[in-house]
């Protein structure tokens, strides 16, 4: 029986997480404390927050994991400048200096942060720990996974056996092929910022035609058994870090768009040409990820799947493989960025001290509870008007039936980017206009944003198509068709393609009392679901957040806990 | 004192890990290489240039 720390640094995201006895019993994003959004720094505050949750101190811990191996991903850097030679020439020095100078000693920086003993601190292989983080989270006791992201020490995409041996690598497919690497590309070209704007592609791709796909497929080739690989005159990666596409790719699909321009896809043809090649980017990265679920399967034999790396975050994609790729059921791990890769590091340091696996993961509830008697002393020092409430459900049920936007803050907050009830801002669902207000007043993000519904899980197959609630469902990563016939009951949280990323809640879960409130006060036990931060800012973490958000957005209360506060 | 020998002693690890991994790889002719870039990464450091920070560096180094 061990305690293991596993911790992910230095890309984006950075995450601390820790299991006890092969029980989870934390798992922090740095940012939701330092609030920088997506900080990859060295997590510090989110270590000792998992520490202080956990009850003991660093000296307990029986092993800390680094997500990833930073000597071979030295290596990877040092032969992709060699091979890249002499275009990387100018990258070069930054690249290796970056490695030498800071990130291939980050298991030492790790030991003295925590003043633990350096050979307590061990490596792990980051699609080794995004594999983790989803077979042992899953409820699955055997299954094909598949890890896909940017780029890991040298694999961007994995297949693994996991069973109650362990995880094993199937195959894999190295950079500078990389499905995560050529969505963060197109990213770009759209004038989106990487490793952020990938929702936005999504989410703009639905109001376009994927006409193309002919374009798109000479930049990323499917071999028709699973496989792909880029055509990589159209990137840039190697010499030049700020755009990672080539002149290339401009001469295949255009211009790339200026980035920070106000979207207006009903008037511009130019900005409705940009959505076609969004939506057939996400076509061809929804082919290429079904080849790979189905060379899974083929090669496991197995009938269920667990999903992880950043890729694994495109609820679309995700969806259609549920749908095409022949597995009976799926599992994609809720943080399935790199912050997940710290959750992975704990489980694989467990499993190799000897630990059980951990129960099924059944909530992202990981983080600091939300100290209610700290935002009653916040809110009277600040002038806001704060009342406890004996039925906060039925009053947030109130608020949002008289066309509030509420700001929920209950228990612990989510690891992982999905607001799932303890960190969430709530609308009713009805009104086409709420998704504006949110959009452009509260969020004040991009108009073609869509929202995301929490509903009832018994609701579910009356509201929504795809059958009963599964293991996606409660953690809104995959999209089902709104029935037609609820549509306009759903106008706010229905994409304009009629689709959902929908999150079921059943009985026990945090938004259920709100949903039933809701039911009786709306006629719909359904809310609009959305995280509880605005443009560039991390989701709150606590009291001083919370407070903080109500003051600064145009929200109409927070409650925190059982506390109701406005202006 | 004593925290500079275990900073010490860490270090050295690092350095005996990192060369444990290129002979498990059959890589030792990088580490000359290593080492000149290591050099130069002092530099680097000294001079500040690490705080360069862009999107696929990020991703990729």
């Amino acid at each position: 029986m061990a305690a293991v720390l596993g911790v992910s640094a230095q890309y984006h995201d950075a995450a601390a997480a820790l299991v006890v006895d092969g029980r989870v019993v934390a798992a922090v994003q740095e940012e939701r404390l330092t609030r920088r959004k997506g900080d990859p720094s060295l997590p510090r505050e989110a270590m000792r927050a998992c520490l202080r949750l956990g009850g003991i101190e660093a000296g307990a811990l029986d092993r800390v994991v680094f997500y990833e191996n930073p000597y071979a991903k030295l290596e990877r850097v040092v032969n992709g400048a060699l091979r890249a030679f002499p275009t990387a020439i100018g990258l070069f020095p930054r690249a290796v200096g970056s490695q030498l100078g800071g990130k291939i000693w980050v298991l030492d920086a790790l030991a003295e942060t925590l003043d633990v003993p350096r050979a307590r601190v061990v490596p792990s292989e980051h699609h080794l720990t995004h594999a983790a983080s989803a077979f042992y989270a899953s409820p699955y006791p055997r299954a094909a996974v598949l890890t896909v992201d940017g780029a890991g020490e040298e694999l961007s995409t994995a297949i693994w056996r996991g069973d109650e041996g362990g995880l094993a690598l199937v195959e894999g497919i190295a950079l500078p092929d990389s499905l995560g690497l050529l969505y963060a590309a197109l990213t770009a070209w759209l004038g989106f910022e990487v490793n952020d704007g990938e929702y936005k592609v999504m989410g703009l791709a639905a109001f376009g035609q994927p006409r193309f796909r002919d374009e798109l497929a000479r930049v990323v080739r499917l071999d028709g058994d699973g496989g792909f690989s880029l055509d990589e005159k159209y990137f840039a990666h190697e010499h030049d870090a700020e755009l990672g596409f080539s002149g290339e790719l401009e001469r295949l699909l255009g211009p790339r768009r200026a980035a920070g321009r106000a979207w207006d896809l009903d008037g511009s043809a130019e900005d409705r040409r940009y959505a076609d090649v969004a939506a057939s980017l996400q076509a061809a990265l929804e082919e290429a990820l079904v080849g790979l679920a189905r060379r899974a399967r083929a090669r496991t034999g197995l009938d269920a799947l667990c999903l992880a790396g950043g890729v694994a975050l495109n609820c679309v994609a995700v969806s259609r493989v549920a749908r095409e790729a022949g597995f009976e059921r799926l599992f994609v791990q809720p943080a399935a960025g790199d912050a997940g890769g710290a959750l992975g590091a704990a489980l694989v340091g467990a499993r190799d001290l000897g630990d059980p696996r951990p129960a099924p993961q059944t909530t992202t509830a990981l983080g600091e509870p939300v100290d209610e008697a700290e935002a009653a002393e916040l809110a009277a020092a600040l002038g806001l008007r704060a009342a406890p409430s004996d039925d906060p459900d039925r009053e947030i049920a109130a608020r949002l039936a008289r066309g509030e936007v509420v700001g929920v803050v209950r228990g612990r907050f989510e690891f992982g980017p999905r607001a799932l009830g303890q960190r969430s801002l709530l609308a009713l669902p009805r009104d086409a206009a709420t998704r504006e207000r949110l959009n452009r007043v509260v969020k004040r993000r991009e108009p073609f944003r869509p929202f995301a519904p929490a509903v009832a899980a018994e609701a579910t197959e009356r509201l929504f198509e795809g059958g009963p609630p599964d293991d996606l469902t409660p953690f809104m990563t995959s999209v089902r068709p709104v029935r037609p016939e609820a549509r306009a009951r759903l106008a706010a949280v229905t994409h304009v393609d009629g689709t959902a990323r929908l999150q079921t809640v059943g009985e026990g879960g945090a938004l259920a009392g709100i949903l039933a409130a809701v039911e009786r006060e709306a006629g719909l036990p359904v809310v609009l679901n959305t995280s509880l931060n605005g443009a560039g800012e991390p989701i709150v973490g606590g009291a001083l957040d919370a407070l903080g958000f109500l003051l600064s957005h145009a929200v109409d209360a927070v409650v925190v806990e059982s506390l109701v506060v406005t202006r | 004192m004593s925290r500079l020998v275990r900073r010490l002693g860490s270090r050295l690890r690092t350095v005996g890990e990192l060369l444990a991994h290129a002979a498990r790889r059959q890589k030792l002719f990088l580490i000359p290489l290593l080492l000149v870039l290591l050099a130069g990464a002092v530099l680097l450091l000294l001079s500040g240039g690490l705080s360069y920070v862009a999107p696929f560096v990020y991703t990729l180094f």
